[in-house]
């Protein structure tokens, strides 16, 4: 939930949020979308702006000649095995218009699939984060119990010393769940590295990588963005990644109102949102930053993680 | 086609990879349950009652009632460790004395391990840690050559035997990796590895071959000059003025500490087919091998500060040693 406070501040300076170019997106919904719909009148209606801020006029694209590139250099190219190629595309039309052709480093875009480690990635962002609160009281927490209910000789019946004996019901539990409990680790560093690039390669092998010389969309309508998707034949959901955390207005506004459609900077790339994405949109300024962090974390010499380690000070 | 490409290719085939079709490989997710004992767990693996269930064995090393073994043999501490002791193999100066009567060994020239092990007579094995030769006295008094003698360990005896017909002898200590190299060059040169940078003495060899009593290769020249008068007053013979023998020159080469072979330097590379030596080009690869550290012509059997200062030394060598490794593999650049 957004706190009433942080909405209040964006209905107070909506006029201003919506003529600047960058929106901030949170898990749920972005903060525009919240404070769009408090403005709301109860016919539906979105009051009238002071401000005339969003330009609906679609800008001409203005470009030097195609192909903008036909190659790129990759870092620390492997000596034997030939670069990947890929189609450098353009979000700027629907109509699937080929900027260049570029490189991609062989290493990181066609590795060995490693479904394995595609599951315990998805597995150990699943469950660090889960606490199990299940508690269940024993025997010497539960109330009562403390007499004997009947003597031990005489009466034919068994031998019983308290009420709240793991054999009565309503009884304790004698080895019951003592939550919270965490379950929380930290899966290694080359296991996380290796799945990311496993589900790159995956997904480069597979056809639904594409990259894009930037998110630059000519409107913020949704129903542009959805054709443009349908018409290149990219499933029914999208991932968008950037390199920075600031993402232009109208991508922003146009992913914000299709759920299946998502932007991500490169710093939040994981393996489970790459795998539940069917394609993956990446800018020329996202790859390169992809491709410099993996490789430095393949070819870094600390195998031995500390910091999460469970005998670690 | 590589398992990687094979991989990917069958991937395109294959249905989107997604959240829902991921597995672990078989086997990896759940330890198989441990089975407990043949007993099913009543015994313990601990067997059936007495001494073994009741912890009542008798003490490790009781025999019954006879003397233990370890009470019947009596205690060696001094073959402690002798596995791993530095062994010299002898060879006698008669022994020598003969090889140059039978002009297996040429006294013009100076006669270190490569000259003795082409005589095929001595042998070295660094596997069995042994680090070259000891040239022991027997056949001092018959001994007669002039020689310049390049040993690993030797006697004062010796020494004087040596010094007296006019020859020059040394102890030099040579790490295995070069002893391996010295005693059959062809097969080293075969392999195409570059010369070795002899190591430095370990610290427990360090005295002996710092000491010019025993001739030493660390020593100062001036002490070991003193050292062979003192020596030839205590024999009780006429040292020879050696600066008139017509191989002077011989006698007064000396190899650098870190060089195996007169004419020859670290890292350089022979190759014996084409008849070339390459040499190393790089610049830091140069400057690596050139290290001869200042400090090891001078003698630090003297004082407790420059031992201290060799011990760094060694440690510093030790560093190099592993950058030039480092740089070997990266770098093959050669004339």
């Amino acid at each position: 939930m957004i706190p009433g406070s942080i909405i209040n501040v964006c209905v107070r300076h909506l006029p201003l949020l919506r003529s600047s170019c960058v929106v901030f997106r949170t898990a749920q919904c972005s903060i525009m979308t919240s404070a769009v719909r408090l403005q709301q009148t109860p016919d539906g209606m979105i009051p009238e702006m002071p401000i005339a801020a969003v330009d609906t006029e679609m800008p001409a694209v203005v470009r030097p000649p195609l192909p903008l590139m036909t190659s790129r250099t990759i870092a620390f190219p492997p000596p034997n095995t030939p670069p990947k190629q890929a189609w450098l595309e353009s979000l700027a039309t629907i109509d699937d218009e080929k900027l260049g052709l570029i490189d991609l480093h062989p290493d990181i875009f066609a590795t060995f699939p490693r479904i394995d480690l595609l599951f315990w990635n998805t597995f150990w962002q699943k469950i660090y984060k889960h606490i199990d609160y299940s508690f269940v009281f024993n025997r010497m927490e539960l109330r009562g119990g403390g007499h004997k209910p009947w003597a031990q000789k005489g009466t034919g019946r068994a031998r019983h010393g308290s009420i709240r004996s793991p054999l009565w019901i309503r009884g304790g539990k004698t080895f019951g769940p003592r939550g919270p409990k965490s379950y929380f680790y930290m899966l290694s560093k080359m296991d996380r590295a290796n799945g990311l690039r496993s589900a790159l390669s995956i997904k480069y092998a597979q056809d639904n990588l594409h990259i894009v010389d930037s998110l630059d969309l000519p409107t913020d309508e949704p129903d542009y963005l959805r054709e443009l998707v349908e018409s290149r034949g990219w499933g029914l959901s999208c991932l968008f990644v950037d390199d920075t955390d600031i993402v232009p207005r109208n991508i922003a506004l146009a992913t914000d109102r299709i759920k299946p459609y998502n932007v991500m900077p490169v710093y939040g790339l994981n393996v489970y949102s790459l795998l539940k994405h069917e394609t993956l949109v990446l800018t020329l300024p996202a790859l390169e930053k992809i491709e410099e962090k993996l490789l430095l974390q393949m070819h870094k010499a600390d195998h031995r993680e500390k910091k999460f380690s469970r005998f670690s000070t | 086609m590589s398992g990687v490409e094979r991989a990917l290719g069958l991937l395109r085939n294959l249905p989107r990879v997604s959240l829902s079709n991921l597995k672990p490989l078989p086997g990896s997710r759940y330890k198989r349950k441990q089975r407990i004992g043949q007993s099913g767990g009543r015994k313990c693996g601990r067997g059936n009652k007495g001494q073994g269930q009741r912890n009542t064995l008798p003490r490790i090393g009781f025999e019954g009632g006879s003397t233990p073994f370890y009470l019947l043999i009596p205690h060696e501490p001094y073959y402690r460790g002798i596995h791993a002791r530095r062994q010299y193999p002898p060879l006698s100066l008669l022994q020598l004395q003969r090889l140059i009567d039978l002009n297996m060994v040429d006294v013009n020239e100076p006669i270190d391990l490569t000259t003795l092990c082409n005589t095929k007579v001595f042998q070295v094995n660094t596997r069995k840690q042994q680090y070259g030769v000891n040239l022991t006295d027997e056949g001092a008094d018959i001994f007669e050559a002039r020689v310049h003698l390049e040993v690993q360990w030797t006697n004062e005896q010796t020494i004087a035997a040596v010094e007296k017909n006019g020859g020059m002898i040394l102890t030099r200590f040579y790490d295995p990796d070069c002893i391996n190299a010295m005693q059959d060059p062809a097969a080293f040169f075969k392999k195409g590895r570059p010369i070795p940078r002899c190591k430095l003495p370990p610290i427990d060899a360090l005295r002996y071959y710092s000491d010019a009593n025993n001739r030493g290769y660390l020593a100062d020249p001036e002490k070991i000059r003193e050292a062979r008068i003192i020596l030839a007053q205590k024999y009780g013979y006429a040292l020879p003025d050696i600066s008139e023998d017509p191989h002077f020159e011989m006698l007064m080469r000396r190899k650098d500490p870190r060089q195996i072979w007169f004419g020859l330097e670290p890292g350089w590379v022979v190759n014996v087919k084409d008849k070339v030596i390459l040499k190393p080009t790089d610049e830091m690869l140069k400057e690596v091998l050139q290290v001869i550290i200042a400090g090891t012509i001078t003698d630090f059997s003297s004082n407790s500060a420059s031992k201290v200062f060799i011990m760094l030394t060694v440690q510093k060598v030790e560093l190099f040693e592993e950058h030039l490794c480092r740089r070997w593999s990266h770098l093959c650049i050669f004339q």
